[in-house]
């Protein structure tokens, strides 16, 4: 094992299940954990797993976890060496992480040079392509606006036109008529001047049926990078992933090393260091670069099941200053592994976020079962952030066995008070286009059904009725009030 | 008199009564038969229908019994008469809202004399450890408030009375 690490106390800015996984990292390995917290979230599991929490305000939750000032105030003040941005909030904002190290203090993370050139989409594409890694067909609106249209029309049909600052699915338009062309571009504009705050687009060949594939890296400051083999994150709501899995059912061994080394070839290329992940879009043999999250993802801890390493413990590792502990050789993938998101919505009503309490929570267990959840009992789920309340992730001997245990986890998951969508992950796993492993992105929308789910059984109606009506009082007082010889006369009282 | 349950938006009717053995369930949909809830030492429970039974986690919250069963949850709604009342103007124009469950007044949210719209957040109650908002059922003037913030009250107590609009 490893020795101390020279970090002191590290602080998480974070919350929910990000938090606490990244907080029992630190216990593992014998570091002190900090964590800021938002008073909506004083009775987590984060704050309560945590060595030392910090509470910080804003003028709603969310901006609370992007006060970089109050985050960096709040690290000083427990004498952090070092912040664990998490996903989300301000794990790519570069601005930050400059912020962070001008305080003295460590950014788990890449350096902000390289933050802010994978953070620009339009930047990072043209770097991957002058280093000679695919990308697609496309036209770039600020290469010569004036002739954007035209470009855009000569990479020709299907296209994708995106607001370059863009993220999570905003603002993107699918046109498959170039007739279309001029009205995706206004309403792109708008949604990315709205969102971002930034206008600019670019317009690239859509891929049909695309498939999600993403590579996860690992580099450290000696210029050290390896692959950590890929993940597929195809099944897709509205452009947010719903259920991840490595191996990829897509990929021949021929692609998969293929894409593998391309996405370290990147990283290799924008001197990266720590963790980050590479995405691509494939479709027919073909992949082209996506985008480069320079962060954890949240889908990480499949490629920790298949591999066998700990990705933030790696992070604080090169994040310390030292180098790999291991070669690409070294690092191998064993069987399957699939994560699946519970979210707090309701995927029959359009995926509307649901808000409750949790009354009742039991997460299954069992041979390759993980659960990272930021939730506890008692807890009240509120519309304030992201919905994700918790990851079921297995691994198996082979993708049967690990979607067999998928299934199982979710049926064993109780989680009463607040509605989930965990019959609707159910219904994926056990779909047929899931099973022989041919989801893409735009699956979901095509089977409307797997999101509307059956009618209720009337066996199941009944039961649930028969549970009601012995657990109502008036029903029950109602029932004791006439004797069984009476009762059994017939509803005489009416 | 039957009792109103409500699923996913569905109504259903029902009456349960006693019978030599334990409860039987009759539903107005055309079905009948035996029903029990046993729980065993360990603290698991099986729900019985019509002798075939099977584990169920569940959770009383008020009038809503959240059920985990044959790996889905589900939430069922109990119609108590007297709210089912309460949300219908009375003889004299007048709207009550009610108290659906025993607690707390945490906040009032509406004065004397105010004009509220249908679904306007009245007062936020605590029961059972959950807050809820209580909403006017419809438009109208407040004519009294009944509670003060931090007052305790009954299931069924008068919180809000509201005079109907234009009346």
């Amino acid at each position: 094992m490893i020795g101390p690490f020279p970090l002191g106390v590290v602080l998480v800015a974070n919350r929910g299940e990000i938090a606490v996984r990244i907080i029992r990292t630190l216990q593992k390995l014998g570091l002190q954990s900090a964590v800021v917290y938002h008073e909506v979230d004083a009775q987590s599991p984060a704050v309560a797993l945590a060595d030392h929490a910090i509470r910080i305000s804003g003028r709603t939750p969310v901006s609370s976890y992007l006060d970089g000032d109050q985050i960096i105030a709040a690290a000083l003040s427990v004498a952090a060496g070092a912040i664990h941005p998490g996903y989300g909030f301000l794990s790519e904002n570069a601005v930050f992480a400059r912020a962070v190290e001008a305080a003295g203090l460590i950014f788990v993370g890449p350096s902000a040079d390289v933050i802010e050139l994978m953070g620009d989409k339009i930047r990072a594409r043209n770097f991957v392509a002058r280093n000679g890694f695919p990308v697609a067909p496309s036209a770039i609106e600020e290469d010569d606006p004036d002739t954007f249209l035209d470009r855009a029309r000569a990479v020709g049909a299907p296209l994708l036109v995106k607001p370059s600052a863009g993220g999570g699915g905003k603002g993107m338009r699918i046109v498959c008529d170039l007739a279309g062309l001029d009205d995706a571009v206004t309403q792109a504009r708008g949604e990315g001047q709205r969102y971002f705050g930034d206008g600019r687009l670019y317009a690239e060949r859509f891929v049909e049926r695309p498939r999600h594939i993403e590579v996860q890296v690992l580099g450290d400051s000696f210029g050290n990078v390896v692959h950590l083999f890929e993940r597929e994150c195809s099944v897709q709501r509205r452009f947010q992933k719903i259920i991840e899995e490595t191996p990829s059912p897509a990929l021949s061994d021929d692609v998969r090393k293929k894409i593998c080394e391309a996405a370290a070839g990147i990283a290799r290329a924008a001197g990266y260091r720590n963790a980050g992940t590479v995405e691509f879009i494939y479709g027919r043999g073909e992949f082209y670069f996506l985008e480069m999250n320079t962060r954890l993802q949240v889908e990480h801890p499949v490629t920790e099941m298949t591999t066998g390493l700990d990705l933030v413990a790696e992070q604080l590792g090169v994040s310390a200053g030292r180098p790999l502990p291991f070669g690409q050789d070294d690092v191998q993938s064993s069987g399957h592994a699939i994560e699946a998101r519970l979210y707090a919505e309701a995927p029959a009503r359009d995926f509307a976020p649901t808000t409750g309490k949790v009354l009742a929570l039991e997460y299954p267990q069992g041979d390759g079962v993980r659960v990272d959840s930021g939730i506890a009992q008692g807890q009240a789920i509120t519309s304030a952030f992201d919905p994700m309340l918790a990851k079921i992730v297995v691994h198996g001997a082979t993708r049967s066995e690990a979607i067999a245990r998928a299934c199982r986890a979710i049926d064993n998951l109780v989680l009463l008070g607040c509605e989930t969508n965990a019959a609707f992950l159910r219904r994926i796993l056990g779909d047929e286009g899931f099973e022989a492993g041919e989801v893409h992105t735009g699956y979901l929308d095509e089977h409307p059904d797997i999101a509307r789910g059956a009618a209720l059984d009337e066996n199941v109606e009944r039961q649930l009725l028969a549970l009601a009506a012995l657990l109502t009082r008036p029903v029950r007082d109602a029932a004791d009030a006439v004797p069984a010889l009476h009762a059994s006369l017939g509803n005489w009282r009416n | 008199m039957h009792h109103t349950f409500n699923i996913d938006g569905k109504t259903h009717a029902l009456w349960l009564s006693r019978s030599s053995g334990g409860y039987r369930l009759e539903l107005a949909e055309g079905w009948s038969g035996p029903v029990a809830l046993v729980e065993n030492h360990k603290g698991d429970v099986r729900l019985m229908v019509d002798g075939c039974d099977e584990p169920v986690v569940y959770v009383v919250d008020g009038d809503l019994v959240h059920v985990h069963l044959g790996g889905h949850s589900h939430t069922v709604r109990y119609i108590d008469p007297l709210v089912e009342l309460s949300g219908v103007a009375d003889s004299a124009g007048y709207n009550i809202a009610r108290a659906p469950m025993p607690g707390v007044v945490l906040s009032v949210r509406v004065s004397v004399g105010e004009q509220v719209a249908a679904g306007t957040v009245v007062a936020i109650i605590e029961s059972m450890k959950l807050e809820t908002s209580i909403r006017a059922s419809q438009d109208g003037i407040v004519e009294k408030i009944h509670v003060r913030d931090g007052e305790s009250f009954d299931r069924d107590a008068a919180l809000i009375t509201l005079s109907q609009e234009g009346s």
